[in-house]
């Protein structure tokens, strides 16, 4: 009799298995790889010793730091507090504790899904266009995709911490909001919590790169430089950055130490706190006229609106767009843990932490551009550009899921005789595994919605063609690449749940 | 109450204070929006931040005496984004390139080409090769077929002298996007990078513009023994001011004029006059209107960058 059995890899080395990725990569890399450019490289590792100080190019760095942060705080706030009303409202659990029914959860579910799967980034050059430049259109521009997330991460925490007490509490007789009350909220303060304090790392990012596109802030400044290869005053605009993101990431600790529950009180107070910080800046916050004839007009006018679609050999894009993706997605999740195993102690947590610190500081656009001194433009390059920078961000996710998880696995396994290597592997490793993977399946959908930023390796990719046609005003095909990508975002996430479900890691805390 | 619990209420008390606070003091704050007595100028981004800062911080500051209204220059980083600020009156007197220009004047009916510089009226670009791409100097145009195949880099997508007039004379001698190594070009976002992506040889020919190429030559920025120009086009009209219609009902009757007049009037001999124009790159402004662009326009068409 046949024995049959299924091999499968042990969960800890699932998120090592997408770093083999990176022996492709370097192939391709070797084969591609011309050194013509140390030259350049030189020039930058030597700005990041010898930032510029001169006044006129500080005073403006520091004013669009400002800038940068007031909109990041304030749709931070925003997005928090109105994700939460609307997380609750779009969970079954809050449906069916009010009506008995669920059917209006998913409907919203639905609603809220395409707002969602398009990018800050497109959000901002689209209400620019309709608002001109304010800070508002920035701020909108984060807070509506993030309300949205933030909608769908609740929700998903609220019906996967279903407590047993509430049909005890319903039958009992008591009223709808105090089930909620008593069953629903305590154990979900905690994650809610955890998640808002996360998101405004994310936010100020996001404030950076619309910078970059043109709505002001220190991103324009970092991206004039980066253009000029500027790379003193570059260096600057970074190191302020780098203390702006420590500042926030302490602030946020110390809250936390204090109480958890204060990120709540934080959020809601801080669009007003920023408010009041923006009109003493150089950023218009007078609310903005709409102007829709241009854009509303064109898509009228467009009769050609489905020939434009054939503009595009949607199979090439596409297929450029999810390779980036997934090469970019791998090394971003593989990293982390490789680098981890590598230097499997306490000691190195914290130099790891600062590495990942430095991927997640310098912008994606200028980590191809200094990738490109190293080796010929090719799609693994586009990926391995995006890869590094987002592997920053998983880096943080892993060590901090290890920190509040704790080493007590690690030195148990030791005790007991395992190599440190091994003890680490299945011990920290294999305790934040699924939390880890859970992150790395929503990090995929915003690498799909960042291959935008990096046309200088070839052009290639949905977020180029979108950049292109909006350059040209041509708001069909805008429309069009805008559609392909939501149905992209929205296929990628319900991939995502899949894999999810089978790691059986849905909804971990953030 | 335990020290954690009693500094968690001080903690949202303070907030809630601070919060109170900035949002009463914002309602009393001074708003932004008196947009009808600030003239708002803009650039498309073409240089580091600190040259633009001190740009156009002389120059408002020299308009603003001429004119005897309060100037303010809005920084932007996006040749689209220079585009819609411009539609959507978020600013009323931009140096636009010769295609963005275009872009918004037939966005923003009314609007008219007060001036360019001296040098705006034959403005050139050049491609450059990385010596191991083995090409040599063109002599005639039909060589650049020799491109097919190549790996090219253009600056940015929306850039005359970097992008559209290089990909214009390139299909007037059969050299279509897609014949590129890699089918299609790259975009290095800018002149500079474009100079550096070929310098190091990730990409084999690059084109860009000119004076850029000029000035990085001048500097010493440039390895001749690794980077050098194959070939010039033929000169065409470029980088001009663009002016918002209404702005004599704004600030008085004969105002655009008098802001043409304030831009052709800068020399050389005034202190600010000479930092302006050195920064420009030009010796003067000199006047230009909307036919001269007529050109760029049909070619921005032909490219499918004006729709």
């Amino acid at each position: 009799m046949a024995l049959r059995i299924d091999l499968k890899p042990a969960l800890p080395l699932i998120p090592l298995l997408p770093g083999l990725s990176l022996l492709g990569i370097l192939v391709v890399m070797l084969r591609d790889g011309h050194g013509g450019g140390l030259s350049v490289l030189q020039q930058f590792a030597a700005g990041a010793v010898q930032p510029s100080i001169d006044p006129i190019v500080l005073g403006s760095l520091l004013n669009g730091l400002q800038i940068t942060l007031v909109i990041a705080v304030m749709s931070w706030g925003i997005s928090s507090v109105l994700g939460v009303g609307l997380g609750l409202l779009s969970s079954s659990t809050f449906w069916e504790i009010q009506a008995g029914v669920r059917w209006p959860a998913v409907i919203l579910r639905r609603w809220l899904a395409p707002l969602r799967a398009v990018h800050e980034l497109v959000w901002g050059l689209m209400l620019l266009q309709v608002f001109g430049l304010n800070g508002w259109v920035a701020i909108c521009a984060i807070a509506i995709p993030y309300t949205v997330l933030m909608a769908r991460v609740i929700a998903d925490q609220v019906d996967c911490h279903v407590s047993p007490a509430i049909p005890v509490l319903k039958g009992a007789g008591a009223t709808p909001w105090a089930v909620m009350l008593t069953g629903l909220v305590p154990p979900l303060a905690e994650p809610i919590s955890d998640h808002i304090g996360h998101r405004l790392d994310c936010a100020l990012r996001s404030a950076l790169i619309l910078g970059v596109f043109g709505l002001g802030g220190l991103g324009t400044d970092l991206s004039l430089s980066l253009r000029s290869l500027q790379f003193q005053e570059l260096w600057s605009g970074l190191w302020m950055l780098a203390i702006a993101m420590v500042v926030l990431d302490r602030l946020l600790r110390t809250l936390r130490s204090w109480s958890r529950m204060l990120i709540l009180p934080v959020a809601m107070a801080s669009p007003w706190a920023a408010l009041g910080w923006g009109t003493q800046l150089d950023l218009q916050l007078a609310w903005p006229v709409a102007e829709w004839s241009m854009v509303v007009g064109n898509l009228i006018d467009g009769s050609q609106g489905f020939n434009t679609a054939l503009e595009i050999s949607w199979p090439g894009v596409i297929g450029a767009t999810v390779w980036i993706t997934l090469i970019g997605g791998c090394v971003a999740t593989g990293l982390p843990p490789l680098l981890l195993l590598v230097w499997p102690s306490q000691a190195s947590l914290r130099l790891q932490g600062v590495v990942w610190g430095a991927l997640r500081l310098i912008p994606a656009p200028l980590t191809a551009l200094l990738l490109l001194m190293l080796a010929k433009p090719s799609l693994s390059l586009a990926g391995l550009a995006l890869g590094l920078h987002h592997g920053g961000v998983m880096g943080r996710v892993l060590i901090d899921e290890i920190r509040s998880t704790g080493l007590g696995s690690a030195q148990t396994m030791k005790a007991c005789g395992a190599p440190n290597r091994v003890s680490w592997l299945y011990g920290p490793l294999a305790d934040v595994s699924r939390a880890y993977l859970t992150y790395a399946t929503y990090r995929l959908d915003v690498i799909l919605r960042d291959t935008a930023i990096i046309g200088m390796v070839g052009g290639a990719g949905l977020g180029w063609q979108l950049m292109e046609a909006l350059s040209s005003f041509h708001w069909w095909l805008v429309l069009w690449i805008v559609l392909i990508s939501a149905v992209l975002t929205l296929l990628g996430e319900s991939l995502g749940e899949r894999l999810q479900g089978s790691w059986n890691s849905r909804a971990m805390a953030l | 109450m335990s020290v954690r619990e009693r500094r968690a209420v001080v903690a949202t008390g303070l907030i809630a204070g601070l919060a109170l606070t900035a949002s009463v003091s914002s309602c009393g704050a001074p708003q932004n929006d008196a947009k009808q007595a600030v003239l708002q100028i803009g650039a498309i981004p073409d240089q580091n931040p600190e040259k633009l800062n001190r740009l156009y911080g002389t120059l408002s500051a020299e308009l603003s005496e001429k004119l005897d209204v309060p100037v303010r220059y809005a920084p932007v980083s996006n040749y689209a984004a220079a585009v819609s600020a411009f539609r959507t009156g978020s600013v009323d007197l931009v140096w636009f390139g010769g295609l963005t220009g275009v872009q918004a004047r037939l966005q923003t009916p009314g609007a008219r080409v007060l001036a360019q510089r001296d040098i705006d009226a034959e403005f050139t670009s050049v491609f450059i090769a990385n010596g191991a791409s083995g090409l040599r100097p063109f002599t005639s145009a039909n060589q650049l077929v020799e491109l097919k195949g190549r790996r090219l880099t253009f600056g940015s997508e929306s850039s005359t002298s970097g992008r559209l007039m290089p990909q214009f004379f390139m299909g007037e001698n059969g050299v279509k996007p897609e014949d590129l190594a890699g089918g299609g070009p790259g975009f290095s976002g800018s002149h500079d990078a474009t100079i550096a992506v070929v310098q190091s040889g990730a990409f084999e020919v690059g084109a860009l513009n000119e004076q850029v190429w000029r000035g990085n030559v001048a500097d010493g920025r440039v390895d001749p023994g690794k980077v050098s120009v194959i070939w010039r086009t033929p000169p065409y009209v470029d980088y001009h001011w663009v002016v918002r219609p209404g702005l004599d009902e704004r600030f008085g009757e004969g105002f655009t004029n008098k802001l043409q007049s304030a831009l052709l009037d800068l020399s050389a001999d005034t202190d600010d006059g000479a930092t302006i124009l050195e920064l420009f790159g030009a010796e003067r402004f000199i006047p230009a209107k909307n036919e001269d662009y007529v050109m760029i326009e049909t070619v921005g068409r032909q490219l499918g960058k004006i729709r």
